[in-house]
């Protein structure tokens, strides 16, 4: 564990406080640029931003306790092509951060240049929750923090992040530090890295004590219990829905090959689909020889066979965070399944994804000595 | 659009026994683009090609689906059939109709039939997206390199070099020769093996075409047949070659004293040595056991060597080389007797190659049989065969193949030797399948009165002057007590040490065992799965002088007709990478067990080495985008064919 610093909290207002971090970042000459959540004019969403200069830090948010989008497309879209020139300063939740350790093992990002900075995770609101609260009066931010100090338990929460059990930030060179701060006075700045503690020396913050860094800890193992215990429960109640091919099948059976889960989520890296490739093309014979040979057939059709492909692809890597439930406009639990599955497959081979870089993908790797059990 | 040609074999009754192949032609000749079909007898005999070809000609053919035995048999045949009536040979594939259907099928005919249908119609659909392919030219470097000196390395050395072209033998050890070399005597002829390796020892030693590298090892292997690059580091000797004339004075004064390797232990050696009979004659100062290197100031060698030959700062050297082929002849060890515990740890109780050592005219004693602990001559002596082998408890479930013979050869040779002395030999079975073999055991019985005792050995343990042992012969039924002078374990062939590392820098695959795996046990069983890279002797499997010899000519003969082509001609049915669609992701590369895919970093694409490629297809199917896909093995035709094999058949 690296050094722990204290922000102190100026008139009890959080989001400013961070506003005036993420600028003395900027001043301190640590980014160039930072990649962040801002509040959009209208109030009712937050979207992520790319922000060049202090000076346009409008309104940024990224306690906001929604996710549009998994930013970890958003770092890959920016670095694939080529790693960053200039320093950037990338905010990400856990679960985005973890999904771009994923895709930095499949050259699909790069993090040279880039400063991680990982903020503590309570959980976020699907994209309409979230604007209905905004809409209905008072900020959600506020709300929402308010309900996590007094331990409220949020069940309009995402599922996904309701069962949750890695709220906090894997491989960040700085960790915004909530869980179990009294976040009107202060809250904690982890440095994980050489870097983020390059980072603490340059803001000049007085060094947090062991009590406060006690307090996360003991705040971050509560939550984790009792996530876990809720995920569980998920999991296994998905079990009994997905098992056997006949459930299978009709929890699939309102798929109508939209897509979008594949284009929302993290991994899903491909360039072009192999779904939308010419293997795909049939003639209309064909079609009418299935029809023919079975009396009726499903169209579109391959749907399953999208789902389990795209299961079989991204099991070993998925990070669970939920983003394919949301974009499912027939309310198919996609992200539940997939993290039922990928959480056997990664066990198999004590896999979890986004924990480290140098734990290779397990399907790419070959151990002599592994598996002996099979079958 | 393809006009396609279907032909049934019946491969005798092989197919149709089970298959009704009327039946199936019947059902066939409609399909969608099959233009003609008929059956014969043999498809693959001169008058079935004949048909093929008369087919091709008449019916205008542009897509053949042959169906008859697996494709491992007659693909090329029927391909070279295809391509002598100037048709793509690529256009030609094998519905297998035979071990995947007719056999397994055998007891339902219905089964079969329905099935052989099924699989005919999915080839079909195959056939009909088949693009023409052309092999590819590959360069040859017309050089062979061989690891391991013993008779295999030494005879598949000597094969090749005799046929013209360059050799490149490395050796671990400082000599060449192997375990042959302490062998007694060979069995069922006895003859002496000083007067069967030593000849060939000088023979490799003096071949022009022959370049040695002994006390040298592999460090690193690149590359693709045709074309390795290896890279041999040359382990140094501390002694200036060119400067050493052999005086032996420092032998005289080296302080440091070690066992003897060549007589397992049972002699020792300095630091500074030469095995007898050693091929090349040069000086080795073994780190291990010389005092400079372990602490100590000694210079004793340094200080009365004439030539001023001792250079105790030599460094290990790289030589690096191009080879178009590779033989693998690691060789043997014994199994690690310590593991069976039943077998007392005393001087006493020791192992064949020891025996072998004291038989030996040039072995610790002289040639007379003494026992180690004391030197007396042993009356009674036991052999106990399979110590390690057929016991997949305590060691290896398999046999050994070797100690039958050579344990009735020692006791044999010890019954001549020490003539009022009693053999005993407990053993399990006796394997003599070989010529003059059983012949040979039947003598040591009859003439030599060997007494062999059908049944395992329980408890071998030292008693006073004696070793007990304590047995069973199963076919008197009578549990057995012997007090002996000398026992001799008949300890399991497994791989020698190192095997498996150097298997990894080839790329070639051993078995559970670390023994080396050939590409099929029957049909290529020189051959490994990596193209270019052969195996011999005993690295592979436990063998005898004979069986390895052949062996190490056999992989000698598939270098030899290798080297005797101009060019190398590599097949296209390999992967090839779709640019647009690749997301250069590497899947691919760290699946690829040939090293055959590599990332290009500019583009940002997956690039696949055509001539390395064996076309396994393993990228093809991990690559999650399809970018990657086999020539004639794509995704759309493995679609196409399983939709018709899933739907015709019941």
């Amino acid at each position: 564990m690296g050094r722990n610093a204290i922000l102190e909290v100026e008139d009890g207002n959080l989001l400013n406080t961070l506003n005036m971090l993420w600028r003395k970042l900027f001043e301190k000459k640590v980014i160039d640029a930072l990649l962040i959540p801002q509040e959009l004019p209208s109030g009712i969403n937050v979207v992520q931003t790319l922000v060049g200069s202090p000076e346009s830090l409008e309104s940024p948010n990224p306690l906001a306790p929604v996710l549009p989008v998994n930013s970890a497309r958003i770092v890959s879209q920016m670095t694939k092509v080529a790693p960053s020139p200039r320093r950037v300063g990338v905010v990400l939740r856990p679960c985005e951060l973890r999904a771009l350790i994923e895709l930095v093992k499949l050259k699909q990002a790069s993090l040279e240049n880039l400063v991680l900075i990982g903020i503590d995770c309570f959980g976020t609101y699907s994209i309409k929750e979230y604007s209905k609260l905004a809409q209905e009066g008072s900020p959600p931010t506020e709300d929402f923090l308010k309900g996590v100090k007094e331990g409220r338990e949020d069940s309009s929460l995402r599922e996904a992040c309701q069962t949750c059990e890695y709220p906090t930030p894997m491989n960040a060179d700085l960790i915004i530090g909530l869980m179990g701060m009294d976040f009107e006075k202060s809250i904690l700045l982890q440095a994980s890295t050489p870097e983020g503690e390059r980072i603490l020396e340059a803001l000049e913050l007085k060094d947090s004590n062991e009590t406060e860094v006690a307090k996360r800890e003991e705040a971050i193992s509560q939550l984790i219990a009792q996530r876990t215990k809720k995920r569980d429960e998920l999991l296994e109640q998905t079990e009994r829905e997905v098992f056997g091919l006949e459930n299978l099948l009709k929890l699939f059976a309102p798929c109508i090959n939209c897509r979008n889960c594949k284009t929302v989520c993290p991994l899903c890296y491909c360039k072009e689909c192999f779904f939308d490739s010419p293997t795909f093309e049939m003639e209309a014979e064909k079609y009418l020889g299935w029809a023919e040979k079975r009396g009726t057939i499903k169209m579109p059709t391959d749907t399953l066979l999208f789902h389990l492909t795209r299961m079989n692809h991204m099991a070993i890597s998925c990070v669970g965070c939920g983003m394919c439930q949301e974009a499912c406009p027939n309310d198919i639990p996609v992200s539940n399944i997939f993290r039922l599955v990928g959480l056997r497959v990664q066990r198999i081979f004590d896999y979890v994804p986004g924990r480290s870089l140098e734990e290779e993908l397990p399907l790419a790797t070959f151990k002599e000595d592994e598996l002996q059990e099979v079958g | 659009m393809k006009r396609i040609g279907v032909f049934v074999c019946h491969c005798g009754l092989n197919i149709a026994g089970s298959v009704a192949v009327a039946r199936v032609v019947e059902a066939i000749k409609d399909y969608p683009g099959v233009v003609h079909a008929e059956n014969y007898i043999y498809m693959c005999s001169d008058p079935g090609q004949d048909l093929v070809r008369k087919a091709i000609r008449e019916k205008s053919l542009n897509g053949i689906v042959m169906a008859n035995c697996s494709p491992f048999l007659h693909e090329r045949t029927f391909r070279n059939v295809v391509a002598s009536e100037g048709l793509n040979p690529y256009f030609c594939e094998i519905a297998n109709i035979r071990e995947h259907c007719s056999w397994p099928h055998a007891y339902d005919k219905e089964v079969a039939t329905k099935k052989a249908i099924a699989i005919i119609k999915a080839t079909v659909e195959k056939v009909r997206r088949n693009i023409s392919l052309t092999p590819m030219v590959v360069p040859l470097t017309k050089r062979a390199l061989v690891i391991g000196g013993g008779v295999a390395g030494m005879q598949a050395a000597l094969d090749i070099a005799n046929g013209g072209y360059e050799v490149l033998l490395v050796e671990r050890s400082p000599t060449i020769g192997g375990h042959a070399t302490q062998l007694s005597g060979t069995f069922p002829t006895l003859d002496r093996p000083p007067c069967l390796v030593a000849p060939k020892m000088a023979e490799v030693a003096n071949h022009p075409n022959i370049k040695l590298y002994t006390y040298a090892e592999i460090e690193e292997v690149s590359g693709y047949v045709g074309n390795f690059t290896v890279k041999i580091k040359r382990k140094p000797s501390y002694i200036e070659d060119e400067k050493c004339d052999l005086c032996g004075l420092c032998l005289e004064n080296c302080p440091a004293t070690f066992p003897a390797e060549f007589d397992r232990g049972l002699s020792q050696r300095k630091a500074l040595y030469l095995s007898p009979q050693a091929v090349p004659q040069k000086l080795v100062i073994d780190p291990r056991s010389c005092l400079h290197f372990n602490g100590d100031q000694c210079r004793a060698c340094e200080e009365v060597c004439p030539a001023k030959a001792i250079d105790f700062l030599q460094q290990e050297t790289i030589v690096e080389k191009k080879v178009g082929a590779i033989i693998v002849a690691t060789g043997y060890d014994l199994f690690p007797r310590e593991r069976i515990g039943e077998y007392a740890e005393d001087p006493d109780v020791i192992d064949g190659l020891q025996f072998e050592r004291i038989l030996s005219p040039s072995g610790p004693t002289g040639g007379e049989v003494r026992r180690p602990s004391d030197g007396k001559v042993p009356q009674e002596v036991v052999f106990i065969q399979c110590v390690g082998s057929r016991d997949p408890e305590h060691g290896v479930p398999y046999c050994s193949r070797v100690c039958c013979m050579y344990t009735a050869k020692q006791a044999v040779l010890y019954k001549r030797t020490v003539p009022q002395g009693q053999a005993y030999i407990f053993y399990m079975d006796i394997r003599s399948d070989a010529k003059g073999y059983e012949e040979f055991v039947q003598r040591a019985m009859e003439e030599d009165q060997v007494l062999y005792l059908r049944g395992r050995v329980s408890k071998v343990f030292r008693d006073g002057d004696k070793i007990k042992v304590w047995g069973v012969d199963t076919l008197s039924g009578k549990s057995i007590e012997i007090s002996a002078d000398l026992v001799i374990l008949a300890t399991a062939m497994v791989p020698s040490p190192g095997a498996k590392e150097l298997a990894r820098k080839l790329n070639i695959i051993f078995d559970q065992y670390g023994f080396l795996t050939e590409a099929h046990p029957k049909l290529r069983p020189v051959e490994t799965l990596t193209s270019g890279i052969y195996l011999a002797g005993t690295a592979q499997w436990p063998r005898d002088l004979p069986d390895t010899v052949s062996s190490a000519s056999g992989s000698a003969s598939k270098i030899l007709s290798l080297f005797s082509r101009k060019e190398l001609l590599h097949e296209p049915t390999i992967a090839s990478v779709d640019e647009e669609v690749c997301s250069g992701c590497g899947y691919c590369v760290s699946i690829c067990a040939y090293r055959a895919i590599e990332i290009d970093t500019k583009r940002r694409v997956a690039r696949v080495n055509e001539a390395v490629c064996e076309g396994c297809g393993a990228c093809a199917a991990t690559c999650p985008s399809g970018a990657m896909q086999h020539k004639n093995f794509t995704a759309r035709q493995f679609f196409e064919m399983i939709d018709v094999a899933t739907g015709a058949y019941v």
